[in-house]
């Protein structure tokens, strides 16, 4: 067994190699530079926690992880971690990792079998197949994602199925379906290499993406101009290092971005041959409802009817709404003019979170493209994910409640009958209506069967909804009362979700399973196995391919294919077929290489190729369309839609959007009003409050609060507020005081002067913290497009607690 | 008006010890100590080896150094240390890098308890002149 102080020496030399490595700039050092000696054996994985996909090697001795390092091989991280990064081998080792099978029985969580496990399940679903749900996230790997949606979706004839995704993709993904036809970034991070101009909007970067944000403070170190700006409602982390900080008065940032299209237009900065060339307009069609796909496409609108459009939004106007000065706006639209900037943006929650997501991302892409600030290394638009897999999983297989995999939609009835050839299914077996939306599947299932409540049994996998679902009081907690309600979850530890569960399901989490990942910038990962899980802890696709046996035997017909045979049926390389709903024989052949390579076939429709499994084995990941060479090669593409880069551009063409909406490759440009939030400060609840993540935590903190690194660095939640502000109320910094809502009320400490620094008006609490839920508090409000709710606004107020705990 | 709470109580208050699943009602064995694990640095959050080491003299005969190598803020983002500093003034940011202002720190190791480093930045150095007086 490994010392400690081995442990810490070992970390500290490779985190000095790393570190030294990183800031040389130097081309990546040989593998051989990690020690070797002591018997520990190094793999490759990208890290456990968040969308940026930094690879680290992973050190293993005596069937235990020991050591973490930056993998200097890998284009992501060059070698280099963050915080959390360096400490990921530990959130592993939880003392409470659950270990066996618990089923509740008289209020109690009491050990079974997992064959009982597997069993309740089944009879759970076979008692009613269409009241069935999962809802899983963005840390499923690709094949458990992939297993999932094929067993509900062609094995139930159910597509009761969304991830967690929806609370934090969506509107990124109906952002890039409307004005591309097709979702995902046209860039990639090499941009941040390139770009002379970073606008982070709403985007706090050196703590949720810190490696990245590393990458560009490296290029200033080495004496590189670049021009950083952070757009936001709240001045973090980021801000410290940005040229320029533009704070907006929250939910005007629509506004912002049509002043600047509208001086684009009036002051001549557009790029009027990018924009005849490669783009249509666009605005919210007169009848949502007409077609299912008609929020998507939108109506036409010519060149004069949008610069109509935009004429209310003079620098002045703009200035009254946002509360960022006329100059400001002047400035932004000076750059976007400039044609000889390189100009990346960038988001995460702070467009995707908003009840007007959908309309707040393509605004985004709107302005790059009437500049043309689009297609060249440095030129792009581009979100970035805060899961693993959100990218890979959530939406590439499409683990959601309209999609099927590769892009395609339930609705679409030739796409339903080309997933069911692919799946060798009987025409038919697919579902036409779309699923319950994950909001939506949680209110269904906190409302009794009699009020309309379809969802009965649910199944939560790799996530924690009791913490990460907006007003849990409304979509959550009220399981508690309804004894007819069943809520399995396969989780690794307890959390908040697993409180209310019927039947938990201890998992195997990371490198103790096989997994690929996707992550932000389209690049597909992979890793193996390289410990056991502890106790009977067994991976999440196994669960998912049991069940699916176990209805199987049960005479359940839709696991069976159109050819009788069962819908997993895999065989090792002598043609075998080998039964791996046994657990002893899961690991006999590589269930997640025959579930991808099944899954590949799905990945051409949209052009988004991917290799051969093997492919993924040798690299530190690659970023698809991955095309093979004339040589038998395999060809990644860092920047689509280009034709120096995108095999699939024809040519001469420069810039082509070969899936676009209106068919003529070209992309749209939207206008959409700046519009009020759905809940604003008034005199009962004066201020903003607004939500997120902290560098230190992930998520809702379940693992990385079980890191004693980090939860020392960052032990407990909190309320930010502006100095003026506290003391105006009469608060001592660190004082216990209540945060209320509408929806609930949250006591926790105040701190002024901390990391944040939110205006007079906003208040802020990060959501990692299980023991103050400020999703008790927060509104989820949801965008009518995306379906996904607003976490980062709503009307709170404060007050002196009445009896301090 | 309520009691003035420091900013080490701010964080100490619920930060130990480590219990991550305090609000369980269930039978969730307590994590006294924190997780174990390959590298788990402290047992109780109790400062590390080093400054056992060197601490041979009260606390106030110690100053706090920050050892640039290993301090995440030269290759990451970190401000936990500055953050967490009971003291004010006694530690500073310069260009996103933790200063120890050593006339001012008063060698308490807070920061050297919370940095989250593989391995510590914070090294606890015997005083070579007597502190000045802490501004009031």
């Amino acid at each position: 067994m490994i010392t400690r102080r081995e442990f810490n020496r070992l970390a500290a030399l490779t985190a000095a190699t790393a570190v030294a490595n990183a800031r040389a700039q130097q081309a990546p050092a040989p593998a051989a530079n990690v020690p070797v000696g002591d018997g520990i054996t190094w793999d490759k994985a990208p890290c456990r926690f968040c969308g940026t996909g930094c690879h680290v090697r992973v050190g293993v001795k005596n069937g235990r992880v020991v050591a973490i390092e930056g993998d200097q091989l890998a284009d992501v991280n060059k070698g280099l971690l963050c915080v959390k990064g360096y400490h990921v081998g530990l959130a592993l080792y939880g003392k409470d990792r659950l270990t066996q099978p618990l089923l509740r029985r008289n209020g109690v969580l009491e050990p079974i079998s997992w064959e009982e496990a597997i069993e309740t399940i089944a009879q759970r679903i076979m008692a009613a197949p269409e009241k069935f749900a999962i809802y899983g996230s963005g840390q499923w790997t690709i094949p458990e994602g992939y297993a999932a949606n094929k067993f509900i979706k062609g094995g139930l004839s159910n597509n009761h199925i969304d991830p967690n995704a929806r609370l934090c993709m969506a509107s990124a993904v109906t952002g890039y379906l409307s004005v591309f036809g097709v979702d995902e970034p046209a860039g990639c991070y090499d941009d941040l290499d390139k770009c002379d101009v970073l606008i982070m909007w709403g985007n706090n970067m050196a703590e949720m993406h810190p490696v990245l944000f590393s990458r560009v403070i490296d290029r200033r170190t080495k004496g590189e101009k670049v021009t950083l700006i952070d757009v936001g409602t709240r001045r973090t982390r980021t801000s410290e290092f940005c040229d320029h900080y533009i704070e907006f008065k929250p939910h005007s940032d629509l506004a912002i971005m049509n002043g600047i299209a509208h001086l684009l237009i009036e002051k001549g900065g557009m790029n009027a041959e990018f924009v005849a060339r490669f783009c249509n307009f666009r605005k919210a069609p007169k009848d949502p409802a007409a077609t299912p796909t008609a929020p998507l496409m939108g109506d036409a609108m010519t060149f004069d009817e949008y610069r109509a459009a935009l004429s209310p939004y003079t620098p002045e106007q703009v200035e009254k709404l946002s509360g960022v000065p006329a100059s400001t706006i002047k400035m932004l639209a000076d750059l976007f003019a400039n044609k000889d900037l390189r100009i990346t943006s960038t988001w995460c929650m702070g467009f995707n979170q908003h009840s007007r997501g959908t309309n707040a991302n393509r605004l985004c892409h709107g302005i790059h493209l009437l500049s043309g600030h689009f297609g060249r290394p440095g030129d792009a638009p581009t979100s970035l994910t805060g899961q693993p897999s959100a990218s890979g999983t959530a939406r590439e297989v499409g683990t959601l409640c309209h999609f099927l995999p590769g892009g395609r939609m339930i609705l679409n009835a030739e796409h339903r009958k080309e997933s069911e050839r692919l799946w060798n299914l009987p025409e038919g077996r697919i579902h036409p209506k779309i699923g319950h939306h994950t909001m939506l599947m949680w209110e269904k299932f906190c409302t009794s069967a009699d009020k309309g409540g379809d969802i009965q049994t649910l199944w939560v996998q790799v996530t924690n909804p009791g913490q990460s679902l907006p007003n849990l009081n409304k979509v959550f907690k009220p399981k508690a009362a309804l004894p007819d309600k069943f809520l399995i979850v396969s989780e690794v530890y307890r959390t908040a979700t697993t409180e209310l569960a019927d039947l938990v399901l201890p998992s195997s989490m990371w490198v103790e399973k096989n997994g690929m990942y996707g992550n932000s910038e389209r690049r597909t990962q992979q890793w193996f196995r390289m410990v056991k899980p502890p106790g009977e802890a067994r991976d999440d696709c196994w669960q998912m391919l049991a069940v699916a046996r176990r209805l199987h035997d049960l005479g359940h017909l839709g696991m069976k294919d159109k050819d009788g045979k069962f819908l997993f049926t895999f065989k090792n390389d002598k043609g075998e077929e080998v039964p791996v709903w046994e657990w002893p024989r899961y690991y006999e052949i590589n269930v997640d290489k025959s579930l991808f390579e099944e899954y590949r076939a799905f990945t051409r429709y949209k052009h988004k190729d991917l290799a051969p499994y093997n492919e993924y084995v040798k690299a530190r990941g690659l970023r698809w369309p991955v095309v093979q060479q004339s040589d038998g090669t395999w060809r990644e593409t860092k920047f689509r839609f280009s034709e120096f880069d995108d095999p699939y551009v024809k040519k001469g063409a420069k810039i082509q959007f070969y899936h676009s909406t209106t068919k003529d490759d070209k992309a749209q440009i939207w206008f959409a009003p700046a519009e009020k939030a759905a809940e604003e400060p008034d005199v009962e609840f004066p201020f903003w409050l607004c939500t997120g993540r902290v560098l230190e935590h992930w998520h809702t903190g379940t693992m990385t609060r079980r890191i004693p690194q980090l939860h020392a660095a960052m032990p407990h939640a909190y309320v930010e507020m502006h100095p003026e502000d506290a003391r105006g109320k009469g608060f001592a910094n660190g004082e216990t005081i209540v945060v209320k809502t509408r929806r609930g009320d949250l006591k926790l400490p105040v701190w002024y002067d901390g990391r944040g620094h939110p205006p007079r008006g906003t208040i802020f609490i990060p959501f990692f913290d299980e023991r103050m839920l400020c999703n008790e508090l927060t509104l989820g409000d949801i965008d009518p497009i995306s379906k996904e709710p607003d976490y980062k606004k709503c009307a709170a107020t404060v007050m002196r607690a009445a009896v301090n705990p | 008006m309520s009691a003035t709470v420091s900013r080490r109580g701010f964080f100490t208050a619920l930060g130990h010890p480590f219990h991550p699943t305090q609000r369980r009602s269930q039978s969730v064995p307590a994590l006294k100590g924190g997780a174990p694990g390959p590298g788990d640095r402290c047992e109780s959050g109790a400062p590390s080896q080093d400054r056992d080491g060197l601490a041979g003299n009260s606390a106030s005969a110690l100053t706090a150094i920050i050892q640039g190598r290993f301090c995440f803020a030269l290759t990451s983002f970190c401000s936990v240390c500055t953050e967490r500093c009971p003291v004010p003034g006694a530690m500073k940011k310069e260009r996103g890098l933790p200063m120890v202002v050593p006339d001012v720190c008063t060698g308490c190791g807070i920061c050297q308890e919370v940095c989250p480093a593989p391995r510590n930045a914070v090294l606890m150095m015997t005083r070579r002149t007597a502190p000045a007086p802490v501004p009031v």
